[in-house]
């Protein structure tokens, strides 16, 4: 079979090559290229059966055509593979174009729920005095008149008793009307020193109003050493300390002489009005002040009645409503929001 | 206290302005809450004498009046006032004057501007005016009375001291001294460093009149309970002509916030308000047998006092009886029949010192507060008896005609001594932390009218003045010695903690990971008061104790007792929201219970979670899966995932009668695997449901925060991630219908399988071909080796024994 010379398989290589490119180019299909392919490279296809064909050559021509044979595939499998991607890619991005997401419609959202703000501000306040050293206690709710007021001070029919309106339950007991029952109840256990606070509700009969709750939240700190390791120094150094990270850093403090029963010396902590900066306004009642919270060194007949050695050992005191300063912070004007529970204020903290 | 500037400047010389007044003042302790300006209500009126009166020609009713208005002339003046006479001293609108407006509810704004006018004929260059006419009073029976000696020429305003300033100041409940003029203005001096003026600081004993002789000024008294009434005096008076008070008097009383009666009360009240010391006066004709005796009420029962209330009386309460029975309520108020009254011509000044408890418990159990109780309960001066008798005479002879005095009566059968204080520098100055000279303590002490003396061995020894009862020990001391000065005089230093930092609060730490974690779940913490209705107590009875405590002086019949449960306060929660917009509500709140155990009172803490509606994680149009004790049960699962509970805890039907609020097929016992409960868990009852009006279930739980924070723990065992994978195996198997599905886990997990490693539960299927009555349970076991990759041989066998064991074990058909 002479017939089938080199040059006639080189010949028929070329223009296999030439038609399949030609058409490939001009093939605007996934189809189209299929059918390429098969007819050119498919098991029965024009290329595949040249090379088949190529088994008759001598020996020595073989590795050349061989070679270029294998060229030719090579290069028409490329371009089919690469038409391929181009038109999948196109289309892809076609039908891309076709599925567009306004970008402006709202994401959806994991709802998540709010702590109470009252919540909120005592843990702030818890935090401050922890960081400052203090331990945080819990007390009772339900007290005897010991633990409320007869050791913190308060004589039987004194009126200091009409500043809090007491709530009484039966067997002498009663609803604490201050968180300073925990002055008692901590230091009846332990020994100084000591650096405690005590949050929790607390209970007087005033009805729910814009300024007051029958029920609401104080926080009650104190500190006992030995004489002349804790003094009204100290006291003013704890609490200007608290405030200004309470209020910020540039917080203006000013304490000012005032009464409780359980401390002596007694004094009132007011911060500069943070509303007005001190310019007098509805708030600070045109004072320039806002007043915080009430504190001194703890009253010698505390200490006694704990079974503390006065003259031995000393200690401030101190107290806030959480209410007053959630208010305060939160720029609210109105006590009840904190008990309606309406969603709608919940939901901003 | 209300306190005028003008009657404080008759003490003191205080010339700062009234600003500058109140921040002092309030620096040291008595808070000024606010200072109110008063401004007199009229202008150009000027006191003017009246010199001729004469008829008007024209008209019956009116005269035509010449007044002297000193500088600002004569006025020939047309005047309707049955009072006016020759030689009296009035007010006078001249002309261009502006009055009070007509009434006194309109805008406030003054009458225009009076004009010379002719009446009936007759000129009027002016006007003399009634206290109405002037906004003073409302007397409008005759024009204004002046006393004879009052300026003529001079503005009315200034005279009366109208224009003036009152300072409102919230006296704390030690310095009942400070409820007086004279105690605020002893406060000024010290605190400005002013010398109080002598004028009425100790008035001086009045002359005593003729009448000392007269039987009929004689009286008898007798003190039975010194312990309540250390010390009566009292001052008998005859010939008193009882009338109105002068203007200037009433005038007095009046920014004080006190009404005028008579001249004789409104003087007992005059000189409480200055010196502190209230006083009463009898009518003396009618204290029976002429005898005054101070005595507990014993057998008397009741006492009808001025204010025509008819008061019981109880054995120990402190009254003023007469030979008869009591008179008055000693401290508080007196008596109707001995009232001072128009008729009255003899009386007798009561001014004692009662102790301050003895008020106290009768005015806190009768309700009653009056301006001489508030003062008792809160301290006299211990010596102020005398002075204030004094006083009064003074001013009752000058406003009630030239009365007659008797001897004063002064009982007091154990005369106090001065109160000493020993205390020493060091101590004084250890409690405000400074450093002081006893020099300076003693330099400031002397200005409270505190005298300082070395006591021997470095002590001190402070003379107590007798109106400071509150001063008693060192440390009030330090108040004193630091109040005077200001609190800024105290340095600041810095308090460092006294414990070691870093102990953990496991407490809030676990309170804080529950809130975390339900917020995160979409709960929404609330707060709610903790009074409860007994019917809501009844319905909501919480899970522990029995009956709910009782407030015995409850607001209302609504908040009569303390909540058993937080679950009632979280379904008005919801109903609350519901009438406001809200269409789902998912809502929690930790708070405090409380119940009887055992006759004990007993609180406990509760975490109680409401969930409602439709669960929020939806796109638009999407609907959200609504809640329901199951989506409830996950997010409890989910803290108890938080505090390491979860494979401890199990979840058990609750018998209807444990908990008839919730939906009797529908509830569950919280419960640790000690047995320990931890709550419950179910849907809110149907039956209550109803009420509502609601489109959905109400899922409920409450649990124990106490148990919670005991068992749970933030410690929970870290293991890394296994290093082989895990071969899965499907098992399903056909159970009866009402058999729990959580037994299948646990029974399986029993089978002896060491590389079973967990069981899961992923298909309940009911109907369809399975048998009625029967449900099929499907779960996916997990085996894997820890130091291997299992082989499906491997598996297969294991998974075909631990198969056959859970057939059996739980009676189950293959599916």
């Amino acid at each position: 079979m002479a017939a089938f010379a080199k040059s006639d398989v080189r010949q028929s290589l070329e223009a296999i090559r030439a038609q399949a490119l030609a058409e490939l180019a001009e093939s605007s299909g996934l189809d189209q290229i299929e059918s390429v392919r098969v007819r050119v490279l498919g098991r029965s296809g024009e290329l595949t059966e040249l090379i088949r064909s190529m088994r008759e050559l001598p020996e020595h021509e073989r590795p050349a055509v061989g070679q270029l044979a294998n060229q030719v595939k090579r290069e028409i499998e490329a371009r089919i593979e690469s038409l391929q991607h181009e038109l999948r890619l196109r289309k892809l991005n076609e039908s891309l174009a076709q599925t567009p997401l306004d970008v402006t419609l709202p994401g959806v959202r994991f709802f998540h729920g709010h702590t109470h703000p009252l919540t909120q501000v005592t843990e702030r306040l818890l935090d401050i005095w922890a960081a400052m050293g203090f331990e945080v206690v819990a007390t009772p709710d339900i007290e005897d008149d010991f633990h409320n007021f007869g050791a913190l001070n308060f004589a039987p029919d004194h009126p200091a008793r009409d500043m809090q309106d007491t709530f009484f339950l039966d067997g002498g007991l009663l609803l604490r009307t201050h968180t300073s029952n925990g002055q008692i109840r901590v230091m009846e256990q332990r020994r100084p020193p000591l650096a405690v606070v005590c949050p929790g509700a607390c209970y007087r009969r005033d009805e729910l109003s814009v300024r007051y709750s029958p029920m609401f939240s104080q926080i009650e700190g104190f500190a006992v050493d030995d004489f002349g390791k804790i003094t009204m120094a100290h006291l003013k150094g704890a609490l200007t300390e608290f405030l200004r990270a309470f209020f910020g850093p540039e917080s203006e403090v000013r304490f000012r002489a005032s009464f409780f029963p359980f401390t002596e010396p007694s004094a009132e902590a007011d911060v500069r009005c943070i509303f007005c900066a001190g310019a007098g306004c509805r708030v600070c009642k045109q004072s320039g002040w806002i007043e915080i919270l009430g504190s001194g060194m703890i009253h010698p007949n505390v200490l006694r009645a704990v079974g503390y050695d006065p003259e031995r050992y000393a200690g401030f005191a101190f107290g806030m409503g959480v209410e007053r300063l959630a208010l305060i912070k939160l720029g609210v004007d109105d006590m009840r929001l904190f008990f309606e529970n309406d969603l709608r204020f919940l939901g901003q903290f | 206290m209300k306190l005028p500037l003008s009657w404080l400047r008759e003490f003191v010389r205080i010339e700062a302005d009234p600003a500058t007044l109140g921040e002092r003042l309030s620096m040291a302790g008595l808070e000024v809450e606010a200072v109110e300006r008063l401004k007199p209500a009229f202008s150009g009126v000027v006191v003017a004498k009246v010199l001729r009166v004469e008829r008007h020609p024209n008209a019956d009713r009116l005269s035509v009046c010449e007044v002297d208005a000193g500088a600002a002339g004569r006025a020939s003046v047309v005047c309707g006032a049955p009072n006016a006479r020759p030689g009296m001293v009035s007010a006078l609108a001249v002309v261009g004057a502006r009055l009070a407006p007509e009434r006194a509810d309109g805008d406030g704004a003054l009458r225009p501007p009076l004009e010379a006018a002719v009446i009936r004929g007759v000129r009027s260059e002016g006007m003399l005016c009634s206290e109405r006419e002037l906004g003073l009073f409302d007397n409008h029976r005759g024009i204004v009375v002046l006393p004879d000696d009052a300026p003529v020429g001079r503005s009315l305003a200034d005279y009366l001291e109208l224009d003036d300033y009152v300072l409102n100041i919230a006296v704390t409940p030690n310095r009942g001294d400070c409820l007086s003029v004279l105690g605020l203005a002893r406060e000024v001096a010290a605190l400005f460093g002013l010398k109080l003026g002598p004028a009425h600081s100790r008035p001086a004993a009045p002359r005593l009149g003729h009448a000392a002789a007269d039987p009929a000024l004689s009286i008898a008294i007798e003190v039975t309970a010194p312990d309540l009434c250390p010390r009566y005096a009292a001052l008998p008076m005859a010939r008193v002509e009882i009338d109105d008070s002068p203007l200037w008097l009433r005038q007095r009383l009046k920014p004080c916030g006190m009404r005028p009666v008579n001249n004789v009360v409104d003087v007992t009240n005059y000189v409480m308000l200055e010196l502190g010391q209230p006083l009463h006066a009898f009518d003396l004709d009618r204290l029976r047998e002429r005898r005054v005796i101070v005595r507990r009420a014993g057998d008397d029962r009741e006492l009808e006092t001025l204010d025509h209330v008819k008061r019981a009386l109880l054995k120990d309460d402190l009254v003023i009886a007469d030979g008869v029975g009591p008179v008055a309520l000693a401290g508080l108020m007196g008596g109707l029949a001995s009232e001072v009254d128009n008729s009255t011509t003899r009386i007798l000044l009561e001014s004692a010192f009662f102790a301050a408890a003895g008020v106290a418990r009768t005015s806190r159990r009768l309700g009653l507060v009056t301006e001489a109780s508030y003062r008792f309960e809160r301290g006299a001066d211990r010596q102020g008896q005398i002075a204030a008798l004094y006083r009064a005479a003074q001013l009752i002879r000058k406003v009630a005609g030239r009365c007659e005095l008797g001897a004063v009566i002064d009982v007091e059968p154990h005369p106090l001594p001065a109160r000493q204080v020993e205390f020493s520098r060091e101590r004084v100055a250890g409690l405000l932390g400074i450093s002081m000279s006893a020099g300076e303590m003693a330099r400031r002490l002397r200005l409270l009218e505190i005298n300082v003396k070395p006591a021997g061995k470095g002590r001190l020894v402070a003379t107590i003045p007798s109106f400071r009862a509150d001063l008693g020990e060192a440390a009030d001391i330090a108040e004193e010695v630091a109040r005077v000065a200001g609190l800024a005089d105290i340095p600041t230093l810095p308090c460092r903690p006294l414990k070691d930092i870093g102990g953990e609060d496991q407490r809030r730490a676990l309170l804080s990971v529950i809130r975390a974690t339900l917020t995160g779940c979409g709960l929404t913490e609330t707060k709610t008061l903790a009074f409860a209705a007994p019917r809501d107590n009844q319905t909501f009875a919480g899970f522990k104790g029995t009956a709910p405590v009782q407030v015995a002086n409850p607001l209302s019949a609504e908040l009569s007792e303390l909540r058993k449960s937080l679950l009632y306060g979280l379904i008005g929660t919801l109903r609350f929201n519901l009438h406001r917009e809200a269409q789902a509500c998912h809502l929690f709140e930790l708070g405090k219970v409380f119940y009887r155990e055992q006759g004990e009172l007993k609180e406990g803490e509760r975490l109680g979670a409401l969930s409602y509606g439709e669960l929020a994680f939806k796109g638009l149009g999407e609907r959200g899966r609504i809640a329901d004790p199951l989506t409830l049960k996950g997010v409890v699962e989910s803290c108890l995932d938080a505090l390491g509970l979860s494979a401890r805890v199990e979840f058990a039907r609750l018998p209807p009668s444990l908990a008839p609020h919730l939906h009797p097929g529908k509830a569950a016992e919280v419960r640790l695997d000690t047995g320990v409960s931890l709550g419950q868990l179910g849907e809110l009852h149907p039956e209550l449901a109803l009420a509502l009006e609601l489109d959905y279930p109400v899922a409920l739980c409450e649990l124990d925060v106490g148990e919670l924070i005991a068992y749970g723990s933030l410690r929970k065992p870290v293991a890394p991630p296994p290093r082989f994978p895990a071969i899965r195996r499907d098992l399903a198997l056909v159970l009866n219908r009402d058999f729990p599905v959580a037994q299948v886990r646990k029974v399986i997990a029993q089978a002896d399988a060491s590389l079973l490693e967990s069981v899961e539960l992923f298909d309940v299927y009911e109907g369809g071909s399975l048998p009625a009555g029967k449900k099929s349970v499907a779960v996916t076991c997990r085996y894997r080796a820890k130091d291997r990759t299992l082989t499906d041989q491997e598996v297969n066998q294991l998974h075909a024994k631990v198969t056959a064991f859970a057939m059996e074990r739980l009676g189950a058909l293959p599916r």
